[in-house]
Formats: C-alpha cells, structure tokens, sequence
C-alpha cells in the first residue's frame, strides 16, 4: 500500500446562517495516497467543494471546521499555523479550480504569475522558476511555451488557461493537487485532452490527485478510488471498481440510472431519477440523509446508519 | 392551430449565414468574424432534430435567428412557409419559443412564477384575467410543479424547479417549435434526466418539434430523430440521428462521441489524437477547417472545402475521406 498523502477524519464544515447552523460537510473521512486519484463525485451542496476548501485552509469567513484528523503526508494541519499553511498551500498542496480565470490574474503575464509561487517558496532564483515553467508549459501541451510566458491570460483561450492553471499547480511538485470541477466549463473534447493530462501528471510526479467532480463518467475513466458524497456525507467510498460495477447505496444506483448512454440508452426511454429534494441541514439532521428520497426507506433508516463493508467497498446503508 | 395548406416544413433554412464585423483594436480595421456560414436545416411538425457542437460553432447564434432575436447576413429563414421577416413578432412567439440554458438568469427575479408564466398570454391579450389564471395553474401542473408554486418568486425555487417554469413560459403560448438552447447543460445529473423526462413527455402530449441544441451527443441520442453537427459555423454532419450520433462519419463527430465518458469503470481515458490548436474564428482555416485539428487529414484538406455530400440515404457529411 502506498504512502498516505492526505487523511482526513470526521471532517465537519458549519456555516452560521440566519436560521440556524447549516452543516453542510457532516463527518467526512477520506484517505489520498500518492500515486493515487481520489475522486469525490456528487451533486450541488453536497459538501465536495467545502471538504477540499477545508484542506486548503480556504473556507469562507464564518464557516467553521472540526475534525478528528486531517494530515497532510503525516503533518497535522489543525494544528498548523495561518503561516504554515500559507507555507503548505502552493508547496505541498495546490488546488485548481472550474474557471482559470479564478487562479489567474487578468494584469500579470503567465511567466510572472507561475514563477510566483516557486519564488515565494525558495525553491530557486528567477532563472530557475522561469526555465521551470516553460518546461511545465511544454509540458502540459502548450506549444510555443517560451513566448507564451509573456502572455496575459486573456491571450489564451480556456482551454489553455486550464493548461496554465495545472502547470502553475504543479511548479512545486505538491504533494496533493486538489482539482475541484477542473474541466466542468470546457467543451468535451477539450475536457477529455485535461484528463488525460491531469492523469498522466498525477503518475509521473506519483502524487495524490482529488478530483472533485459531478460527473460520474469522468469518475469511472479516471478514478482508483471513488467516494460518493450525499448531502454532506460519505455514502459510499471504495475502488473505483467495485463502487461502479456493484454499488450499493440506492442514492449512487440512482445516480448511475440517470445518466444518458449513446448505443446504450434507448432512445426515448425514459431515464431514471431521483424524485424530491435535497434536505435541509439546518439544525440537527439524524438518520440516513437520503432517506426521504429513497424507494428502500424504512424507520431504522432515522437511527444512526452504520458502515458496511465489503472487501473493496464501504456505504452508509442498512441494506 | 390552423394547418397550413401545403406542407412545407415548420423550420425551414437555407443557407443561413451570419456574420459579424469585429474591431480588433482601437485603430485597426474591422474585420469579420463569420458565425455561421451557410446552414441548411429543416424540422418538421413533431420532430425533434438534434444540433451538436462546441462553444464557438454557431449553434447559439442560430438559435437567435430562429427566434427571430437576429436577421442572417444571408439566406432564408421561413416558420411554416414562410419568411421569417414576414411575420410578425407576436406571431412568431405563437409559433416558435426558447428555453434557455441558464434557469437562474432568465427569469425575472422580482415576478412571481405565475405571472412570468402568464406574461405571454397578457401580451398577446389572450383570454380573459380568469382563463389566464386557469392556463397558468394547466401549464404549471403539466410542467410538474404545484399550485403553491404560482405564489413563489424564482429565489425560492430550486435549479429544477426553475427550469420547469422556462419550459412552462415556453409553452403556455402552445408553440409549434421550440429552440432548446442547453437546456440542461447547467443542472446536476438527476435533475437533467428529469427535465429531459419532461421534454419527452410534452413532446408526445403537445406534439411539438424541439430544435434541442447541445454540446453532450449523449443528452442529444435520447430526443432527437434526426441530428446535425456543426463546426466552426457549418454542419459537417447530417441524417438520421441513431447513426450520426452512434456511428458518426465526419472525424468530428467522431471525436464528439468519443469524448463522451460513459460511466464504465472497465474503460480508461479514451484515446483521441484531436489538435488542441482552436483556429481563430477571425482567420478561419482554408479547405475544410476542421484539419489542423483532425487525425486523419490529408494534403488535400487544407486547399479544398469537402462539400456537404449525401453519403447513403438521408445521410449528408462534409468529409473528403467519407465514403
């Protein structure tokens, strides 16, 4: 088994909101080892963004976090201080997000920009960061790196931006790159150029890649292990495999029924879905999240929901 | 609504152009950024035709000169036979309407749901107040939402629930056509799979043909009868949908199929050999302009246009390598 390079236990995120407290992650637990891809799939508020803002030590203002452990290749980043984790994050952890435009600043050309971080973190003098990314450049598919670092980044369309994103990501060879919806507002066949990519990035450089991502088909081609999120829980984590091809909580079977496949899908059949509505995780929430939506649903579901397990995979489900 | 006397397709282009002047900087000469170039389509009554293609190919801009939100350059627009630029703007909404993409920025936030919902029967003065009330609660309930909905404003409402108030205000003038511009594209995936549910289900109530433009081949496979990629402002593919969209011909629209991720763990990262070189819409490629991006391109690629040519039946591609 390989080198653990983030491990997080009993995350919680709380957000104070006028009505009350909002737990939006509840007791997430995940475990990134190097050379492994982590990804952390399910649908709008249900905590992915806010578990990797968490590791970043990026949460909004107000939002408090709580955990039982979260350690970042064996440092203990709760009891890191805001200095160290400025150190840490650039360093030992970088995260992408879905606009490059959010990781970019529109008046600094690309060279100043990328060579920013690995000033900052003494890796090297001006000559080296410079000679660093051109080579990240060349690396990440962008031909004519050298007179590309001149750049602003409205020269470059998105796809390229991207590309500079991950590259800038990566100057310091982190630990763990966090990517949350990386490829969400590209087109598909410049989605699927960023994949493959940030895959074969992740195994040269045997880091950890977290890939936060609503969309279950990227999951399948990219993942080695997969944790399925449902309202700020865990509800379902394991080899990526066996998540896929045996899952077993209803919420990630609904998921898979609602996806559209060319040659598979017919035409005009009816998909499945998910009927109702998210809840409310304002105040206490007890019990199985999903079991207001869930065709299994039975009253033990509003009693704490024990782990099962099976050789490759764990759910949060009765059944 | 009345059937017109000859059966002329409900939508019907022919070669649709439309082009933009662009300055490329405070004292440089305008130049002219060509959005789409020569269009062909029909849909007629009932069907649904599929346009695929990726940011930058036209397919939005065509939407707007479908609705009628913009004049082509060039060619002809006719809704049930006629020139578009013969009828008029109420009439044109009581034969063709949109629905958006983005269920968050196209309905007026300050309204509530019924009265954005009713707006088109109120300015098209159909009804009296109560018929109108009654068309709203019809529409709200076929869209799959409840009477309580009626009172809220948009904030109070959920993504799908938004959605399913566009496609209510979409048709509560009983359209003909309607232009689906992404409908789904912004929606987490249990919600698409039910508003594409609904837009199955209204088409076999109401009969209506859905002009459904998408990036996803895979959202496009589960509507459309027939099916059209375009790239860079042309159709390069054409026919029957099943086979366009599962046995594409064009190198385009292969490589659209192939970036679909279906969600089989036993597969990897397709392989696709596509440049990432985007040509510049301002200087576009001579020949066809799909070849400084495609694997397959010969020497003859780059001189000459492949003409959109009927490969087998219905089947049109503008490929030089087609058979």
């Amino acid at each position: 088994m390989s080198e653990i390079a983030l491990e997080l236990r009993r995350l919680t995120v709380d957000i104070p909101t006028d009505a009350g407290m909002l737990h939006a992650v509840r007791g997430v637990s995940l475990t990134a080892r190097r050379g492994e891809t982590l990804c952390v799939v399910g649908e709008s508020g249900c905590g992915k963004s806010l578990t990797t803002l968490a590791v970043m030590g990026l949460l909004p203002e107000g939002a408090k976090r709580g955990a039982e452990r979260m350690e970042l290749a064996g440092e203990n980043l709760l009891k890191a201080s805001p200095s160290r984790l400025r150190a840490l994050r650039g360093d030992r952890m970088a995260m992408i997000f879905q606009d490059p435009m959010t990781c970019l600043n529109p008046s600094l050309t690309i060279g100043d920009q990328m060579t920013e971080t690995f000033l900052h973190h003494g890796k090297g003098r001006r000559r080296a960061a410079l000679d660093r990314a051109v080579a990240l450049l060349e690396r990440v598919g962008i031909a004519g790196a050298a007179g590309r670092i001149g750049q602003y980044p409205h020269q470059l369309s998105g796809g390229l931006r991207q590309r500079v994103v991950i590259a800038m990501a990566l100057m310091c060879e982190p630990d763990v790159l966090l990517a949350d919806e990386p490829t969400t507002a590209l087109d598909a066949t410049v989605q699927l150029g960023i994949l493959q990519l940030l895959a074969a990035l992740q195994r040269e450089m045997h880091m950890a890649l977290v890939l936060v991502t609503h969309d279950l088909g990227i999951v399948a081609r990219i993942a080695d292990r997969v944790a399925v999120m449902y309202a700020g829980e865990v509800v379902e984590e394991g080899a990526v495999r066996a998540v896929f091809d045996t899952p077993r909580h209803p919420y990630t079977r609904g998921l898979m029924q609602c996806i559209p496949q060319p040659g598979i899908t017919a035409p005009g059949t009816r998909l499945g879905t998910i009927p109702g509505l998210v809840p409310y995780l304002v105040g206490e929430v007890a019990g199985c999240a999903f079991r207001g939506r869930c065709p299994h649903a039975m009253p033990a579901c509003a009693l704490p929901v024990p782990v099962r397990e099976d050789a490759a995979h764990a759910w949060r489900c009765l059944l | 609504m009345a059937v017109p006397a000859v059966s002329a397709p409900l939508l019907e282009l022919r070669d649709v152009a439309r082009t933009y002047r662009v300055g490329a900087g405070l004292f440089a000469k305008k130049r002219v950024l060509t959005a789409v170039a020569g269009v062909s389509l029909q849909v007629g009554r009932g069907e649904v035709l599929g346009l695929v293609g990726e940011s930058g190919c036209g397919k939005s801009t065509l939407a707007r000169i479908i609705l009628g939100l913009e004049a082509p350059s060039a060619g002809e627009v006719f809704l049930d036979g006629r020139p578009i630029g013969s009828i008029g703007r109420l009439e044109r909404g009581r034969l063709v309407q949109p629905i958006f993409q983005d269920p968050y920025s196209s309905l007026n936030p300050r309204r509530q749901i019924a009265s954005i919902v009713g707006l088109p029967l109120d300015v098209h003065g159909i009804g009296t107040a109560g018929e109108r009330r009654d068309a709203v609660a019809e529409m709200l309930a076929l869209v799959g939402l409840a009477p309580h909905h009626a009172t809220s404003f948009p904030a109070q409402l959920s993504g799908r629930q938004r959605q399913r108030v566009a496609i209510a205000r979409a048709l509560v003038l009983r359209p003909a056509l309607v232009v689906c511009d992404e409908p789904t594209s912004a929606l987490d995936v249990s919600v698409q799979s039910q508003i594409l549910n609904l837009l199955m289900d209204l088409r076999e109530r109401l009969g209506l043909a859905y002009l459904f433009i998408s990036h996803n081949l895979a959202v496009v496979h589960m509507l459309a009868a027939r099916a059209a990629a375009m790239y860079l402002g042309r159709v390069v593919e054409q026919g029957e949908a099943q086979r366009v969209l599962t046995a594409p011909r064009h190198p385009y629209t292969a490589a659209l199929l192939a970036s679909v991720l279906t969600p089989d763990a036993s597969l990897g990262l397709p392989q696709m050999r596509l440049g990432t070189v985007f040509p510049n819409p301002l200087a576009l490629p001579t020949g066809c302009s799909f070849h400084p991006r495609c694997p397959l391109a010969l020497e003859r690629c780059s001189v000459e246009r492949p003409p959109l040519r009927q490969v087998d039946g219905d089947g049109l591609v503008a490929c030089h390598l087609a058979q």
